[in-house]
């Protein structure tokens, strides 16, 4: 924020004389290494592939990243108070899965907003329920929702093992619509991620959350109700993937039980190679979504340069690697 | 003390982090056999010095020579190749391994079959340098069960296991008692005797006055002065480190005393502490004094609800209040600093404006959002009003110093103050001069009407800083003193057992 115009860093300032340039370099890079990422990738691709430089298929890549950069903005949460949410993917194919049941049904009132409405409710109660168990059972984060990605997966084949695909056209406008050009998705992950950005920089409640991840006992010792905190961020997660199995299902017209497999591994990485600490307290919205959208142009990029699928796997774990490494490193440095 | 070639010979010994130069120019012998006491403020660069001795910095610039023969010391292998050994300021135990498999680490005995540790060997070796020490520990022990002295105790025997030539102690008893801190000195002295050199850095001057032969004063990173121990006094070593005549290290005014603020009744904890009473009205400093385990932290976490008391009854304005957590004891105007403030006081990856304005958040915060303006504002005023030397708002509180972060964990309760501040510890691990303005605050707190109860192990500072001194002794107050009964001895004997006589006079 102001930095830099009290008294005493004036007096540094001057007792340290011309700064060399390097460290104040290298800070810079390290602060907005992600965003340089991104574009060298677009660059890239823009040159050595002409049908990547359409705006077409730049909402292409908007839109698919929109589910998982979603899903992500929860994770961040979950992430920034030394937690992590493992059932998103299964969740998803809950909410997805009653989204659809009624999605299905003739287009009445009450089955328009329960098609609309239910998945979020599912998401929050999903969400509440990892929350309830880490919060004041006390077990940790990983293992509860490893838990919960097994048993919501399980419930959501036993309810319903076969797809729905004879869904009412109405429903297609969440997945498929448009503003403009702009697909909806992109435009519920835009204000969704402005939302928590606005959230964590500038609410009580989002200083909150970095401080119960960096240290609980300080928290606690502040007088912070650190459970109450973290069951929260379940529930924000919960919603989060409420919102998205409602827009994957919409999207694919189809609700399935196998929906959403693999998602919470990719919403994680986002976050992390965004810089988030899997120890709590560091990461940033923004970098997150930088980190969804930086994986979404390269799965776009690879599969136009007829990258093998397996291939692209191949890259992409090298590159979450990679970036956190770096990161790691720069950090170790000081900078 | 009679081999006067030095053992090690640094020269012109420079090392420098980015723009900042912690070590510049310095010259430093040490002699066989000699403790050599290395003191100044924080930042002065004197665990850096050490830290180049020992192989931890490749870049450092300077000659070093070991028994008169030049070396470059890159790496702490070669540093104990050398016969350098370095007992860390911080513990780097590793807690779920016992006391044998910490001193031994990363060089067990080796058992016939490869690859596979000759338990026997470690266990009797470290039983054999615990006796050698004076150390009661059980080679066996987890290290997570024992208590932080003996923690410390591990990290010595860990550094004298090496059997190294030049032993370097980074602050040995942050976390020791009186008596400890007695037994570790002797311990330090039987090593010198047995020819081996020593570096002790401490805060503690008594300490160093205690055991060294030679005294070296380090400031912003050079060398002020080094002379035998008969040559320096308390006053010329403060000033030699402080670079400024530091004439009040207990700036303690009679304040006003008003009403009773706090006032606890019988209270007790079973296993902690039991039927201790007593009251702090506004306006004064109550010294709680205690050997460790006679329970004076546990009462105090008590009070703030870390722990809540089962027994008794705290009253708060004369009203009895129920404190279960430290939402209650905020909610009624209680708070506390903690003992180890990187535990339970700071966030240490976030900036200093985020854990300045903790607590304030709520009144700066209508409607949960937070007002950046007057957060600024606040947090400008609390770093002017307690001198909290630091770059900007946004650096990371890690990068501090411990005074200034020490700071920092007071100020976040001063934002929005409260009745009564419960200080557990509030000058461990940070150097004289912050020590002294700390001390200015606490006086300045307690004449703005603050009750203060102020825990402290160092006596010197008890006795300087508290209206009314309470000893607790086996989990109850075992004496009460005021200002002017209170002697150190008098204060020691009570907290030690030994009493009788004393208290009858």
């Amino acid at each position: 924020m102001r930095e830099s115009d009290t008294p005493t860093a004036a007096r540094i300032g001057a007792a340290v004389g011309a700064l060399p340039l390097r460290p104040s370099l290298v800070a810079t890079l390290r602060d907005y290494g992600i965003y340089l990422a991104l574009a060298a990738l677009v660059v890239y691709f823009a040159i050595a592939l002409p049908q990547f430089r359409t705006p077409d298929n730049a909402l292409l890549v908007l839109l698919q990243v929109s589910v998982i950069g979603i899903i992500a903005i929860g994770m961040t949460f979950t992430i920034l108070t030394a937690g992590i949410d493992l059932s998103v993917g299964s969740l998803l194919a809950v909410a997805g899965m009653f989204s659809g049941v009624f999605a299905q049904k003739d287009p009445s009132a009450a089955n328009v907003l329960l098609a609309f409405l239910l998945p979020v409710v599912i998401g929050l109660l999903g969400g509440a329920i990892n929350g309830v168990i880490i919060a004041w059972a006390g077990v940790n984060p990983l293992i509860v929702t490893l838990g919960t990605l097994t048993a919501y997966r399980g419930f959501v084949v036993w309810y319903r093992v076969n797809p729905i695909y004879d869904l009412q056209p109405y429903y297609r406008v969440v997945g498929q619509g448009t503003v403009g050009p702009i697909p909806i998705p992109a435009i519920i992950l835009l204000v969704m991620a402005g939302a928590a950005w606005v959230v964590l920089n500038y609410t009580r409640y989002g200083r909150y959350v970095y401080v119960v991840g960096g240290n609980p006992e300080a928290a606690r010792a502040a007088g912070i109700d650190v459970p109450l905190l973290k069951f929260s961020v379940y529930v924000i997660s919960g919603f989060c993937v409420g919102v998205a199995g409602l827009i994957f299902t919409s999207r694919l017209m189809a609700a399935q039980a196998i929906s959403g497999q693999g998602f919470e591994l990719q919403a994680i990485a986002a976050a992390v190679v965004g810089g988030a600490s899997l120890f709590g307290g560091r990461g940033k919205i923004t970098n997150t979504i930088v980190g969804a959208l930086i994986m979404g142009v390269l799965f776009n990029g690879l599969v136009m340069l007829n990258v093998p699928a397996p291939i692209q796997q191949m890259v992409i774990g090298v590159i979450i690697i990679a970036a956190v490494w770096l990161d790691a490193v720069l950090r170790q440095r000081g900078y | 003390m009679l081999n006067r070639v030095p053992l090690v010979r640094m020269r012109s010994i420079s090392k420098a982090f980015g723009p900042t130069v912690a070590v510049d120019g310095v010259d430093l012998d040490l002699l066989p056999g000699e403790i050599h006491g290395l003191v100044g403020e924080n930042g002065a660069g004197k665990s850096t010095l050490m830290r180049v001795l020992s192989g931890f910095y490749a870049d450092y610039a300077g000659e070093l020579a070991i028994d008169g023969r030049a070396v470059r010391i890159l790496s702490p292998g070669q540093a104990r190749a050398l016969g350098i050994g370095l007992v860390h300021q911080e513990l780097s135990l590793v807690p779920e391994l016992t006391v044998a498999d910490n001193i031994f680490l990363g060089r067990e005995p080796s058992a016939r079959l490869p690859g596979f540790i000759n338990l026997a060997a470690a266990r009797a070796q470290a039983r054999l340098l615990c006796d050698e020490l004076g150390v009661y520990l059980h080679p066996e022990a987890r290290v997570a069960r024992l208590s932080i002295a003996e923690r410390q105790l591990v990290e010595i025997a860990k550094g004298v296991a090496l059997n190294p030539r030049v032993l370097i102690l980074d602050e040995p008893t942050s976390s020791l008692t009186h008596q400890e801190i007695g037994r570790l000195l002797d311990i330090v002295r039987s090593l010198a005797a047995r020819g081996m050199t020593l570096v002790y850095i401490s805060h503690k001057l008594d300490e160093v006055f205690a055991v060294a032969h030679r005294i070296t004063v380090l400031r912003d990173g050079k060398r002020v002065a080094t002379a035998a121990v008969s040559e320096w006094t308390d006053a010329t070593l403060v000033q030699a480190m402080v670079g400024r005549d530091l004439s009040s290290l207990f700036p303690r005014r009679r304040a006003e005393r008003g009403e009773v603020r706090l006032e606890v009744r019988n209270l007790g904890r079973t296993g902690a502490f039991h039927r201790v009473s007593f009251a702090v009205r506004s306006g004064e400093v109550l010294g709680l004094y205690g050997l460790i385990g006679s329970g004076r932290t546990a009462l105090a976490e008590a009070l703030f609800g870390l722990a809540p008391a089962w027994d008794g009854d705290i009253l708060v304005d004369g009203v009895s209040v129920v404190i279960r957590s430290p939402r209650d004891a905020i909610g009624h105007g209680i708070a506390m600093t903690p003992e180890d403030r990187r535990v339970r006081g700071l966030v240490p990856m976030l900036p200093v404006r985020t854990n300045l304005s903790l607590r304030a958040l709520r009144a700066l915060s209508p409607m949960g959002l937070i007002n950046g303006h007057r957060e600024y504002g606040e947090v400008q005023r609390m770093i002017e009003t307690l001198a909290i030397r630091t770059p900007s708002h946004a650096v990371e509180v890690s990068t501090l110093s411990g005074g200034n972060q020490q700071k920092i964990v007071i100020g976040r309760w001063l934002m929005i103050p409260p009745k009564v501040l419960i200080l557990d510890e509030p000058t461990r691990g940070i150097d004289v001069g912050a020590k002294a303005e700390v001390h200015a605050i606490i006086d300045r707190l307690a004449g703005d009407g603050l009750a203060v109860l102020f825990i402290s192990s160092e006596l010197p500072e008890i006795l300087g800083m508290s209206d009314r001194i309470l000893v607790m002794r086996n989990g109850t107050v075992a004496g009460a003193f005021s200002r002017q009964d209170a002697t150190e001895e008098r204060i020691m004997a009570v907290a030690a057992g030994v009493a009788g006589e004393v208290r009858a006079s």
